[in-house]
């Protein structure tokens, strides 16, 4: 029974794996909590799905019109709600009041093109479960997770091995140095909101698979928020194992207590962390100067 | 007739509850994504009182903003501790908790179906008189200690300690405020609708009043009562457009943070002297036509 | 009884060590300068004296109290004011209301007195307004009170900073580069008003600066950083005069 909590939270651990990151990419770069995440997942979950269903697209096609999709929306996403603030060097409320209207605008556009009923996914795979002795794992769950770890790695791949990558942790790391070093940030901001919206959009469309395709998917982003504050904002690592940690511990309690009262521990058991250990696993504690 | 009324009353509590945001997220600049939840405590609370145990009206309003300014304490208290990306995690999981204990309770609370039967005792008078009085007690909030020291520690509250202002207080007697000026607001709606239910006070109501609060400008109250009136009551005017409403709005907002970040009233304020001097500026124009 | 005394405060950042066993005492009216190149660790030892920074090692105290371990605004209230070297004014507030934030922490009425209008809050209000326009006029900013603080020049933006601070009623003010920016007229203005300040108030003042004529003019009592270090304390004519603060500053002969 251990073991099929444990292979339950993994997979549902990588999911908020890929939400987090993306997250904690734009947090990194931006230092702000981007909320419009969520709406850049639920638009690209449907797309996928009108790919899915109406141009009868395969599961890796599909996928692949989710990143591009993605990353494209993020790139807008950024130019539309973010880049002006950056301009004129607003407070860093700014970006997170316009990350949320943002986010707000993207869902209801959706239901009211959509309106608020739910579609599955045509099926993508013959069988839908897979038995290994005692433990039963969905296909899609299983797809979920290759597909998250590979994304994870090649993403770790672009950020620590190639030029880009490395303009992305200059400019994460200092502003202002790294655009007088020659690198262009806006090119760098760019980029990161593509890999983010890219990484949003492989999320968006397997949680419309996995689960159902509403409006409200993108509320998920906030299990990726929780997944980055527990790992430590600002680091990417960090979000990974936050998000495995928040699986576990999430479907621990969903069998513990039922998913009705789950939402409340859940809140109790993140306020104590917010309050002992607020810096998350692997974050680093930034103290103000003055 | 009864129309206009419904949307005199309807306008009246948001104005209620958009004042009571606009202390805690507009001056003192505390991202409260949990407020819908102190509406939601007033609500049933009074609610319950009123349908299962027949107290009256007043009893019940009285007591269900005393839970809410306990609720307000018992989650402040560790909250306007936390960082401010934190802050609006906090807010938003302890609104979840409620709106998961709300549904849970089905004994007491008629769980996702609703709680019914309550009685129609907020009429017109009540619901403007409220606003009124509200408006009046958050604008002396604001031309107070009170009100500086929240704006001080907004903007600056490193500089706020330094000049001997005990942050925690402040932030504090603020939550406090908003946490009771909400719940009212709670206690009207239900005794209007006679019916509530969980569905009616998620976050992302929450997030509307602080996008109300933006659009109106964080400084300005008259911003905020303008914008949560025009908000209010110009959808239920234009019916049609309803479904289009919060997109509209998400896109003014938008455009309102990209270029005027101060809000469509910036720092503005009705007052009486305002009224003075246009008073004696028409005056005088008369005068000289003569 | 020193007004102000610090003992051997030490301060690291990971491996920096940014102030290293700094000991210093102040005395009623004093007026002490700390001086260095940059990066010697003197805006840490304001922020640790004002309680920003938690030190490693070493005791602070403000008359008789031990504010070692104090918060911020207590130590605000017991009677430690500061400017900043990069001007952190509240925005959103005009300049009485910068100054009358200070004066708000003293305010003796409750949200229940607000609430109601008493009597009591007015006449607070009326106190914190009449003593919010005393200090803006001591600074010669009265006839701005109802401007927003971004709208000013840079040099009374310092000056703003400066009333604000001493609307604490501090017994020791610590002021970080306060003629940072500052043109020749605006630095003699501002030395002009540090005198006036300390002869009619009754408090000590502690400079950091890196204009030479500031410090020299006005202290008694000049400390040396470098490297988080005190290589050097005297008056104004023996720093002048010291090997160590020559090659410090200006580096060696060879």
């Amino acid at each position: 029974m251990y073991l099929q909590v444990l292979i339950n939270g993994l997979s549902l651990g990588s999911v908020y794996a890929i939400i987090a990151v993306g997250f904690a990419l734009v947090f990194n770069i931006l230092k702000f909590s981007n909320f419009s995440h969520g709406g850049v997942m639920t638009v690209t979950a449907y797309v996928g799905f009108l790919a899915a269903k109406h141009l009868e697209a395969p599961l890796v096609l599909t996928i692949l019109v989710a990143i591009l999709t993605g990353g494209l929306l993020a790139v807008f996403a950024e130019f539309v709600a973010f880049r002006r603030i950056r301009r004129n060097k607003g407070p860093v409320i700014y970006y997170f009041v316009s990350s949320i209207t943002l986010g707000i605008l993207f869902e209801n556009l959706i239901t009211i093109f959509f309106s608020t009923n739910f579609y599955s996914f045509p099926d993508f795979f013959e069988t839908s479960t897979l038995k290994l002795g005692e433990v039963v794992m969905s296909v899609s769950d299983l797809m979920m997770f290759l597909i998250s770890c590979t994304s994870l790695i090649i993403l770790a791949f672009i950020i620590y091995r190639t030029k880009i990558g490395t303009a992305v942790r200059a400019v994460s790391y200092d502003f202002n140095t790294a655009s007088l070093m020659g690198i262009n940030v806006n090119v760098v901001i760019m980029a990161v909101f593509f890999l983010a919206g890219g990484l949003g959009g492989i999320s968006g469309v397997f949680l419309g698979i996995n689960y159902t395709l509403y409006p409200q998917l993108g509320q998920l982003v906030v299990k990726g928020f929780i997944a980055s504050v527990i790992g430590g904002l600002g680091s990417l690592h960090g979000a990974v194992m936050g998000a495995f940690l928040l699986g576990l511990v999430e479907i621990l309690l969903v069998q513990i207590i039922g998913s009705g009262f789950a939402p409340v521990f859940i809140f109790i058991i993140m306020l104590g962390f917010l309050l002992i250990r607020p810096r998350g696993i692997a974050g680093i504690n930034i103290q103000e100067k003055a | 007739m009864d129309f206009i009324l419904s949307i005199m009353v309807f306008t009246s509590i948001t104005v209620i509850a958009v004042t009571g945001i606009f202390v805690i997220s507009g001056l003192t600049g505390l991202f409260s994504l949990g407020q819908a939840a102190f509406m939601a405590i007033g609500a049933y609370v009074a609610g319950v009182l009123a349908v299962n145990y027949h107290l009256s009206f007043p009893v019940a309003g009285f007591v269900a903003v005393l839970v809410g300014l306990l609720a307000g304490a018992i989650v402040g208290l560790p909250a306007i501790r936390l960082r401010r990306d934190y802050i609006a995690l906090a807010t938003f999981g302890f609104g979840e908790a409620i709106a998961a204990l709300l549904n849970q309770s089905v004994s007491i609370t008629g769980g996702a179906m609703g709680l019914s039967g309550i009685p129609k005792k907020t009429g017109i008078e009540l619901a403007v008189i409220s606003a009124l009085i509200c408006i009046f007690i958050v604008r002396n909030f604001k031309y107070s200690k009170f009100g500086r020291q929240c704006i001080a520690l907004r903007e600056d509250e490193l500089a706020a300690k330094s000049m001997g202002i005990n942050v925690t207080r402040v932030k504090m007697v603020a939550f406090l405020l908003s946490a009771a000026i909400t719940a009212y607001a709670g206690v009207l709606y239900a005794f209007y609708t006679t019916y509530v239910e969980p569905a009616m006070f998620v976050w992302t109501k929450s997030a509307e009043w602080i996008i109300i609060i933006y659009f109106g400008g964080i400084n300005s109250l008259t911003g905020a009562v303008f914008a949560g009136i025009l908000l209010t009551s110009l959808p239920e005017v234009l019916r049609f457009a309803a479904e289009w409403r919060v997109v509209i709005y998400c896109i003014v907002v938008i455009f309102i943070l990209n270029f005027r970040p101060s809000g469509v009233f910036g720092e503005y304020e009705l007052s009486f002297n305002w009224f003075r001097k246009w008073w004696k500026h028409l005056k005088e124009k008369k005068g000289v036509m003569r | 009884m020193n007004v102000l005394e610090v003992r051997g405060i030490s301060k690291s950042f990971g491996g920096v060590k940014a102030v290293t066993d700094f000991s210093m005492t102040m005395k009623e009216n004093d007026i002490i300068g700390v001086i260095g190149p940059n990066g010697a660790g003197k805006t840490t030892i304001f922020n640790v004296i004002s309680g920003v920074y938690k030190q490693d090692s070493g005791q602070i105290f403000l008359g008789e109290n031990d504010i070692t371990n104090k918060e911020q605004h207590e130590r605000a209230r017991l009677g430690v004011a500061r400017t900043f070297q990069n001007i952190r004014l509240f925005k959103g507030l005009s300049l009485l209301e910068n100054v009358s934030a200070a004066l708000d922490p003293t305010a003796r009425y409750n949200i229940f007195h607000n609430i109601l209008l008493s009597r009591k809050m007015r006449m607070e209000e009326k106190r914190i307004k009449e003593e919010s326009e005393r200090f803006l006029e001591l600074v010669g900013l009265l006839k701005y009170q109802a401007e927003k603080p971004e709208n000013l020049s840079y040099g009374y933006q310092r000056k703003l900073e400066i009333a604000r601070a001493l609307a604490i009623k501090p017994k020791v003010l610590l002021l970080d580069e306060p003629a940072a920016g500052l043109n020749p007229k605006e630095v003699v203005d501002l030395i002009n008003l540090i005198r006036k300040i300390s002869q009619d108030l009754d408090l000590s003042i502690l400079i950091i600066e890196h204009r030479m004529e500031v410090i020299m003019e006005l202290c008694r009592f000049i400390y040396v950083q470098n490297f988080g270090k005190t290589i050097a304390y005297g008056t104004p004519k023996e720093i002048q005069e010291n090997e160590e603060v020559i090659k410090a500053y200006l580096g060696e002969e060879d």
